[in-house]
């Protein structure tokens, strides 16, 4: 429609019009793609049953059935779930962060022999799949009595994180010399360093660290299934496997709404700690 | 803060106060050595885990898989390869194998072209893209349960939209979660969180250095042109990131599981043939089956073609990822 415009030098205007408005349409299509199954599961979260079960699909339920989140909450004991996992990822990202922290300080800013190897050893270790290791460790988990019990996730948190202990190298090597230079000459120890100089400047990679292991713990499905009896277990457990009928039909719709309220607040922890984590996550990928 | 005022209040710090000899004042011990010591001291917590928590279970997992152990019947017995000749001859190994392996060779490239892509759209400067980043980014953020449910719902075979979008176009219902659909799903569901790889490549794309587009354009390239020999080169590290990260994910995915109706690890006995990837044939030895001594065997197997497969990469990409040696050339 453009490209019959009369005038010849308004045509690469037109021509950039266009452009855009190709794009901003592709750009809406796609968004709606990726949105939309937020939005379905929303839906079905609203529906009854019997519109749930219907085919053809009801597009939109007849009546909004909004106590379907209240349901949700009262057919399991959806709060003690989520505390559970709130106790879990909160001892879990605490330990690991400070842990890896730690270690991540060791790597940055000491020296010794074989500190190559280890580096090399702990950037290796990434590329483990943690199945691999989840089924062994979890037979000696099970003789060692911590079934059923939350110290898995203290040992795990204890141990630091590759990945986590990378994020923190990178940040304290960043950090010039002096900083703990003149600590040495008045005699502090390297624990004191650490705890009293380096910790404190590092706020945005501790917050990164912490919201990503929490995510992590929170995300989290097998390794809680497998360690885990029911009533101990966490959100995501519970939201998978607990939505069922005393005779054993899943009731889809309040699982719709009981997942939602599930991914609900880590979309919310992600909107809040955006702009630090996003920069954080993308310059990470890039070393 | 200034270096000043950090080390102002360490003067009067702990060793002032307790009037101890301080390390350094301590005889006989050099600096060169508490430094080594303190290494050691520092990366205990990550050696001492890394021992317990991995080289215990996989020399743990090693010794099983020499064994008929299962968990509950005292009266294992030592069995030295049997596992081994038994996984290397059931045909189960092999086809989920080649599932894994499909399924790796689809999900990673689709998802790195399909994040770039997203990336090199939302690098344009057009108003809202904030917000069109956040929204492509937010399914990259759900937990894996979340998705599984999600798409649970969108393919539901009565009450998925999936199937009410095909049925106005006067296509047939499909049983999407299962057999031969259900990979597709599973595709999907990966695809869904390629704003992992926008998000990355968009750091490195505004790394991209605007002289090296200037000069592209004065000697006339064309935007592919560009886009190819530029931006994809610059990238590659960053593609390369995503694709080892990427077939990792790709071999360890539960998501089969969560697409049952169960959900459950005792899901894998309904699990659609099409989604029965190497990790699921370990899960339904170990769980369905109780054979540890046989699953653990697996598992060493699929350790040793991770070693192989990610030192592939790095050998076949040495000479073709590039590293930018001169940092400070960005700014």
């Amino acid at each position: 429609m453009t490209a019959t415009s009369p005038l010849p030098d308004s045509a690469p205007r037109a021509r950039i019009r266009v452009h855009r408005l190709v794009l901003y349409t592709v750009l809406v299509v796609i968004t709606g793609l990726f949105i939309g199954p937020f939005g379905w599961l929303i839906l079905s979260g609203l529906k009854t049953p019997a519109e749930l079960a219907a085919s053809p699909v009801h597009w939109l339920p007849t009546d909004f059935q909004w106590h379907n989140f209240a349901d949700a909450f009262n057919l399991i004991d959806f709060l003690g779930y989520a505390r559970n996992s709130l106790i879990i990822a909160l001892i879990y990202a605490t330990l690991v962060t400070l842990s890896s922290a730690w270690v991540g300080f060791g790597f940055a800013r000491l020296d010794a022999p074989g500190k190559k190897t280890l580096f090399g050893i702990l950037i290796g270790s990434m590329m483990l799949p943690q199945m691999i290791t989840l089924l062994p460790t979890y037979l000696i988990f099970a003789k060692l009595g911590m079934v059923d019990t939350y110290w898995p996730w203290v040992l795990w948190g204890l141990a630091a994180a590759p990945y986590l202990v990378f994020l923190f190298r990178q940040f304290f090597a960043g950090l010039p010399r002096e900083l703990e230079e003149a600590a040495i000459i008045d005699g502090c120890g390297y624990g004191t360093i650490f705890w009293r100089i380096f910790l404190p400047q590092s706020w945005p990679v501790l917050s990164a660290s912490f919201v990503i292991a929490f995510t992590w713990s929170w995300g989290d499905y097998i390794a809680p299934q497998l360690l885990l009896s029911t009533d101990k277990s966490t959100l995501a457990v519970a939201v998978m496997s607990t939505y069922v009928t005393s005779a054993g039909t899943p009731v889809a719709n309040l699982q719709a709404a009981a997942s939602v309220m599930y991914v609900v607040p880590i979309l919310l922890i992600f909107l809040i700690a955006q702009r630090g984590f996003v920069a954080g996550m993308s310059t990470t990928g890039l070393k | 803060m200034t270096v000043d005022q950090i080390s102002v209040p360490d003067r009067t710090g702990p060793a002032a106060r307790t009037g101890r000899a301080t390390p350094a004042q301590r005889p006989g011990i050099s600096m060169t050595a508490r430094r080594q010591r303190a290494f050691y001291l520092f990366t205990s917590p990550w050696i001492i885990g890394f021992l317990l928590l991995t080289i215990v279970p996989m020399a743990y997992a090693l010794w099983l898989s020499f064994t008929t152990y299962d968990g509950i019947s005292p009266h294992w017995t030592y069995v030295g390869l049997g596992n081994y000749t038994e996984l290397f001859s059931d045909p189960q190994t092999w086809n989920s194998l080649g599932r894994t392996g499909l399924f790796a060779l689809t999900s990673v490239p689709l998802s790195i072209i399909a994040g770039l892509g997203l990336a090199v759209l939302v690098n344009r400067p057009i108003k809202g893209r904030g917000l069109f980043r956040t929204l492509l980014y937010l399914p990259a953020v759900v937990p894996p349960v979340g998705v599984g449910l999600t798409f649970k719902a969108l393919f539901d075979q009565n009450s998925g939209a999936a199937n009410g979008v095909i049925t106005l176009f006067g296509f047939d219902a499909l049983g999407w979660l299962s057999d031969p659909y259900a990979r597709y799903v599973l595709l999907m569901s990966v695809l869904w969180a390629a704003g992992n790889v926008m998000i990355i490549s968009l750091a490195g794309l505004q790394d991209v250095p605007r002289e090296l587009h200037e000069a592209a354009r004065i000697d006339g390239a064309s935007a592919w042109r560009t886009f190819r020999s530029i931006t994809v080169p610059l990238l590659s590290p960053v593609l390369l990131f995503q694709t080892v990260t990427g077939v990792i994910a790709s071999v360890q995915t539960i998501m089969p599981l969560l697409l049952t109706p169960e959900g459950t690890t005792a899901g894998v006995t309904a699990l659609p043939q099409s989604n029965y990837l190497y990790m699921m044939h370990v899960f339904s030895q170990y769980f369905a089956l109780g054979r540890y001594g046989y699953a653990s065997a697996l598992l060493w197997v699929l350790f040793v073609l991770i070693l192989i497969a990610t030192g592939l990469i790095f050998k076949f990409t040495s000479g073709v990822v590039f590293y930018n040696v001169d940092p400070e050339a960005k700014k």
